[in-house]
């Protein structure tokens, strides 16, 4: 949940996901489920010359079990809140 | 939720999936699971050599653990690719 | 030599002593994760991939957001003439990471160089 909850905040917001296939997509964050599946709009793919089977796709869906990683922009994180958090949710694990 | 696919129905998408395939058709519908119904579908077959060839498919259903992506296909834009000029090596498969 | 009666006495009382202080208890391997918090850790993932950064967040899955990230991919290659091995590292600069821990083989509280 507390990914799910991170992801929540991005929304709107540019950001850059890889996946395990090493395609590598940017776009604005339109929704994220509990599954980490992820809506992206105005896409584009970063190495196009390499990778053309895009080029006529504006918003996509990534499921995300095959999301490696994701750059989330520099500003948008905030480590305390990212911190309290981690350790509320480490603590109720048990 | 897997709503998220709701905006695509009966529009053009385009499915990339885990082991590396393009498949371009009409969603007919989905699940939970993003087990995705693909109606005058088609797989594009990229290479180095030649243009994309579109290998016609009819209808499929296709398992959503070997989905990997979900592209709404803009087709107006689609329709000015000029495929054949297109030379790429086909998409690796998911690998973790 | 101790007797392996003797060892058991006194993982006993350790545990026992650990079980007062609350958020450095290690019992279970993600404690020793959740200790690693805003530190620099290193982490393996599948396919030669190797990260470095600071540890900001994670998850039971091992899920990650790790900040001021240096990833280094590995990729190796067989001459085909040759048949002699070719190793090619390539890094990258991250502000911000998020991993997902479907991947990940391991975490190092220490920051093992290469």
């Amino acid at each position: 949940m507390l990914f799910y909850s991170f992801f929540k905040t991005l929304v709107g917001k540019q950001i850059t996901v890889e996946l395990k296939n090493d395609l590598e997509i940017r776009g604005t964050l339109v929704s994220v489920d509990q599954y980490l599946n992820i809506k992206l709009e105005s896409v584009s793919v970063l190495d196009e010359e390499k990778y053309p089977h895009m080029k006529s796709v504006r918003d996509c869906f990534v499921r995300g079990s095959v999301v490696r990683y994701v750059q989330p922009p520099e500003e948008s994180v905030d480590v305390d809140i990212l911190h309290d958090a981690t350790r509320r949710e480490a603590r109720s694990a048990v | 939720m897997s709503s998220m696919l709701k905006p695509f129905l009966n529009s053009v998408i385009s499915i990339i999936t885990n082991d590396g395939r393009h498949i371009v058709g009409h969603l007919r519908g989905f699940d939970q699971q993003t087990n995705l119904i693909v109606e005058n579908c088609h797989e594009r077959v990229y290479s180095m050599e030649n243009g994309v060839e579109m290998a016609p498919l009819g209808l499929y259903v296709v398992r959503g653990d070997n989905v990997a992506l979900v592209g709404d296909v803009d087709e107006e834009l689609d329709q000015k690719l000029d495929l054949s000029a297109v030379r790429a090596k086909g998409l690796g498969p998911i690998q973790w | 030599m101790a007797s392996a009666s003797d060892g058991g006495e006194d993982q006993a009382t350790l545990a026992n002593q650990q079980t007062n202080i609350d958020e450095s208890t290690v019992k279970e391997p993600l404690d020793l994760v959740r200790l690693s918090l805003d530190e620099r850790v290193y982490v393996k993932l599948r396919n030669d991939r190797e990260l470095r950064g600071k540890l900001h967040s994670y998850d039971q899955h091992l899920n990650m957001l790790l900040g001021e990230v240096e990833e280094i991919t590995t990729i190796r290659e067989v001459d085909e003439e040759t048949y002699e091995e070719i190793i090619k590292s390539n890094k990258r600069s991250v502000p911000y990471l998020f991993v997902r821990g479907d991947a990940v083989t391991l975490i190092s509280p220490h920051e093992i160089r290469s």
